[in-house]
């Protein structure tokens, strides 16, 4: 022990809650891509009028423990012809994103990895870099349903992306705050999705699925159309690296849709950390139950709605808020 | 009708003399005999006349090759053959794919089969047999493919070009059905054009027909078409026994309406649930895969097997209902009818669905002619052509039921008419159980060796996907001396070329998903 507080005392405090705050998150992300994907078996089964698995463990609880190593068994298959570093690079980088955004994310009142005063930036500009691997996965595969998947998912992500920020400024404006603690800790008088910002709530929702390549916005790996889409030709443990990237980002989007509109980690009674995780599954349940009744849209479609319906609401909606504040 | 067509003919054909024929011994009214040098202007004369045309095959004599047309028409029935014979040692004749797009494929199929050559033909390429075939198939004797017939198949290579790429769609892919492989050219998200390529379960059931008797061939029936094998099953018989003037009894009629309408329900139910899912939507596919099963655990009981039936067998069926039979029906039609609106809340009303399928892959009533497409594909274009009224076989004619259609032939309409179908299904079902009489299932004293009289027959149904047609030559003996099948998703599978030309990829796979296509059927 003392050890340790000697390696704390030569590093300082600061790196060593990062050092500290990057396994924790590490081990979040792997624990909830583990839960999430028996979650979606299960709600996927239900809403089929199937069981989902059940074999493996109490529930199928062990199921996604097996299901992982298996793909840690898988061969790697590398396919002939294809752009080897980028190929090999792409499902390594996807992570990259993912974990920096969840240095900012406060799941409780003192559980966050380091309170920065832009975590709003620090998070859609980290976002934003999700799309390079999946181009590079696409490119670097060289196969056409890839490269199709690809430029979908480019095109997808920049028209996206901007009501995605739209719909998080006005929180900003009436937190006054970048940081994501001040911002929830403004909501104790009452959450954001209450207080005039439902529009942008829904909006944040649905630009979020569209960014986390959710049905019925998964263009880019739309299966009846390009097979797996820019994973195609990724199997065993960089495929699985794919699935849990997805995952992890569909938790962040929860997340973030938490903290900026549902006030939080705040809550009666329960531990804030608890009601955090109760929200954020909510929203990750909501998004799932999408997926499992909705078809596709398609590629033009899904461009006219954002350009032509979510981000003129999402001006409306930002300079109205701004106005009003103003006043 | 016949009268008119015929005086018509011989006003503009005054050398050819068509003959009538009796139309419940032969299954046609008129049959000409013409030369190959008025071929084409003979299908032209049927053209005007609004006829389409519904088959087109070869039968080998051995002394010569005779082409068989076979036109029809789709408001009256009027059924006429026109031969053309051509020499076996040279065998060619004129194409007639400008005037009929449908004879396209089909004398592609004569050419690799027979080796007709068809002149004038713009794409004279194999389109079942892929390479290393060194005999054509169905001639009577053996004569090798020679070798400049060959090269034209191996010059179907498509190459990188400048201004777009080819996709190679399927065989593997997770919305072809099966095994159709399409070669599309794309630029980007458009199709510029698509290029369907057969085969690949192709399994030569014209051919195994001819080296089987009668009896034994009733099991590859049900093999072409899994999900409508009943109606295939009745396809066949329905057309032995005409070939050999046998009567089934009437409870056999009845059940045999009955149980092809269920089937009929579990293809439509199979298909929506797959049309949905090409769309994206994975649920709706478990649901109608819940529905499905109990007809086929109502199947199951009386049938004894779950998909490929041949529970028809000549002059009957292979067994009485099982006892349980009518109640379980009843419960299904129940069950069944509550369940439509459940599909409307959740597909049919839903705002990504309809933009989805709405005004998509329009066909226009030029469509039907040219193409000879059928089933519920030709009536979302809003011309009501079913076989079931309109050539009616088993007791279709005492029931009365309406025949859905569209107005657009959009994939919406398609849709549209199959959930409508189904329900009239339902009606149909209902009306047979509540008249279904008792006696005999079986006709008695059915030889055990078929040996039906010299000649041919064309008889036609109305399968879960369309028209579906067998012609049989019987030269006397207990084996067909040719056997062939018109097979529904053939001809409706020719739109695609042209509906998916500057199309998006997204939704030339929802008309693709909306022609129902059974590959296995359309491979033979």
């Amino acid at each position: 022990m003392c050890d340790l507080a000697a390696i704390i005392n030569i590093i300082g405090k600061e790196t060593a809650r990062l050092i500290l705050g990057l396994i924790g998150v590490l081990i979040v992300v792997v624990v909830n891509a583990l839960v999430l994907t028996w979650v979606e078996r299960k709600v996927s089964g239900h809403m089929q009028k199937r069981i989902g698995p059940k074999e493996v463990g109490p529930y199928g609880l062990i199921q996604p423990f097996a299901d992982g190593l298996k793909l840690l068994g898988k061969e790697l298959l590398t396919p002939a012809n294809v752009d080897k570093p980028l190929y090999y690079l792409a499902p390594v980088i996807v992570f990259i994103p993912v974990l920096v955004s969840f240095i900012v994310i406060p799941f409780d009142g003192f559980l966050q990895v380091k309170d920065i005063n832009v975590g709003i930036l620090v998070i859609l500009a980290f976002s934003s870099l999700s799309v390079l691997s999946i181009l590079i996965a696409g490119w670097g595969s060289n196969n056409k349903y890839s490269l199709i998947g690809a430029t979908r998912s480019v095109a997808q992500n920049i028209a996206y992306e901007i009501p995605l920020l739209l719909s998080l400024l006005p929180v900003a404006f009436m937190a006054n705050s970048l940081s994501l603690r001040d911002i929830v800790e403004v909501q104790r008088q009452g959450w954001f999705v209450w207080r005039w910002q439902f529009f942008a709530f829904l909006i944040y929702f649905i630009a979020a699925t569209a960014e986390t390549n959710r049905t019925p916005f998964d263009l880019p790996e739309a299966e009846s159309e390009l097979v797996a889409g820019f994973h195609t030709e990724y199997s065993g443990m960089r495929f699985a690296l794919f699935f849990l990237a997805e995952y992890t980002n569909i938790f962040i989007a929860s997340a973030i849709a938490t903290t900026f509109f549902l006030g939080g980690y705040l809550g009666p009674v329960l531990p804030g950390i608890v009601w955090f995780f109760i929200k954020t599954y909510f929203l990750v349940f909501v998004i799932m139950w999408f997926r499992w009744t909705f078809p596709r849209v398609r590629f033009d479609q899904l461009l006219n709605f954002s350009w032509k319906i979510l981000i003129p609401v999402a001006f409306a909606n930002l300079i109205l808020t701004g106005g009003i504040l103003k006043l | 009708m016949v009268r008119e067509i015929s005086d018509r003919f011989k006003e503009k054909f005054p050398s050819i003399e068509p003959k009538e024929i009796p139309y419940e011994q032969r299954g046609y009214h008129l049959f000409i005999e013409a030369e190959k040098n008025n071929i084409v202007d003979i299908a032209g004369f049927f053209r005007n006349e609004g006829f389409y045309l519904a088959d087109l095959c070869c039968v080998d004599y051995v002394d010569y090759l005779e082409l068989v047309y076979f036109f029809n028409n789709h408001n009256k029935l009027c059924r006429i053959k026109v031969t053309v014979k051509t020499d076996p040692d040279k065998p060619s004749a004129p194409t007639i794919s400008h005037i009929y797009n449908m004879a396209h494929w089909y004398e592609r199929e004569i050419h690799e089969f027979f080796g007709v050559f068809f002149e004038g033909h713009p794409f004279m390429v194999y389109l079942f047999l892929h390479d290393g075939i060194d005999h054509y198939p169905l001639r009577k004797k053996n004569v090798p493919v020679p070798e400049w017939d060959r090269q034209i198949l191996n010059s179907f290579r498509p190459e990188e070009q400048e201004d777009g790429f080819f996709l190679n769609l399927g065989p593997q892919h997770p919305s072809t059905h099966g095994v159709l492989r399409v070669v599309v050219k794309m630029n980007g998200e458009y199709m510029l054009s698509a290029e369907p390529v057969l085969g690949y379960l192709h399994r030569m059931h014209e051919k195994m027909a001819e080296n089987r008797t009668y009896q034994q061939f009733l099991p590859n029936a049900a093999r072409m078409d899994y999900l409508g094998a009943l109606n295939f099953n009745l396809g066949y018989v329905a057309t032995v026994e005409k070939l050999c003037g046998i009567e089934a009894p009437e409870r056999a009629q009845y059940i045999r309406t009955i149980t092809c309408e269920l089937n009929r329900i579990s293809s439509h139910l199979l298909w929506f649930g797959a049309f949905v899912a090409d769309l994206g939507g994975l649920t709706p596919f478990l649901y109608t895969f819940d529905d499905r099963e109990n007809i086929l655990d109502i199947l199951e009981a009386t049938a004894g097997s779950r998909l490929t039936y041949s529970y028809f067998r000549f002059g009957g069926l292979y067994n009485d209902l099982d006892e349980n039979f009518v109640d379980a029906v009843k419960q299904f039609i129940t069950r069944l009818r509550s369940r439509f609106s459940m599909y409307e809340n959740l597909v049919t009303g839903n705002v990504i669905f309809i933009n989805r399928v709405k005004n998509i892959g329009v066909m226009d009533k030029g469509y039907p002619i040219r193409y000879g497409c059928s089933g519920p594909v030709i009536r979302s274009t809003g011309i009501p052509f079913d076989i079931r009224r309109h050539e009616p076989y088993a007791v279709y004619d005492r029931i009365d039921f309406r025949i859905p259609t569209g107005t657009t032939g959009d994939n919406m309409d398609r849709y549209l008419v199959r959930i409508q179908e189904m329900e009239i299904s339902l009606d149909i079902i209902e009306k047979a159980l509540k008249d279904l009489p008792a006696g005999p299932y079986k006709a008695e004293k059915i030889p055990k060796k078929l040996k039906p009289p010299k000649g041919d027959i064309y008889h036609t149904i109305e399968s879960p996907r369309g028209e579906l047609g067998v012609y049989i030559v019987s030269d006397e003996s207990d084996v067909p001396y040719r056997m062939r099948w018109r097979v529904p998703s053939y001809s409706n599978l020719m739109t695609f070329p042209e509906l998916a030309r500057g199309s998006l990829i997204a939704d030339a796979i929802a008309t693709l998903g909306s022609y129902d296509l059974v590959i296995p059927e359309i491979d033979r």
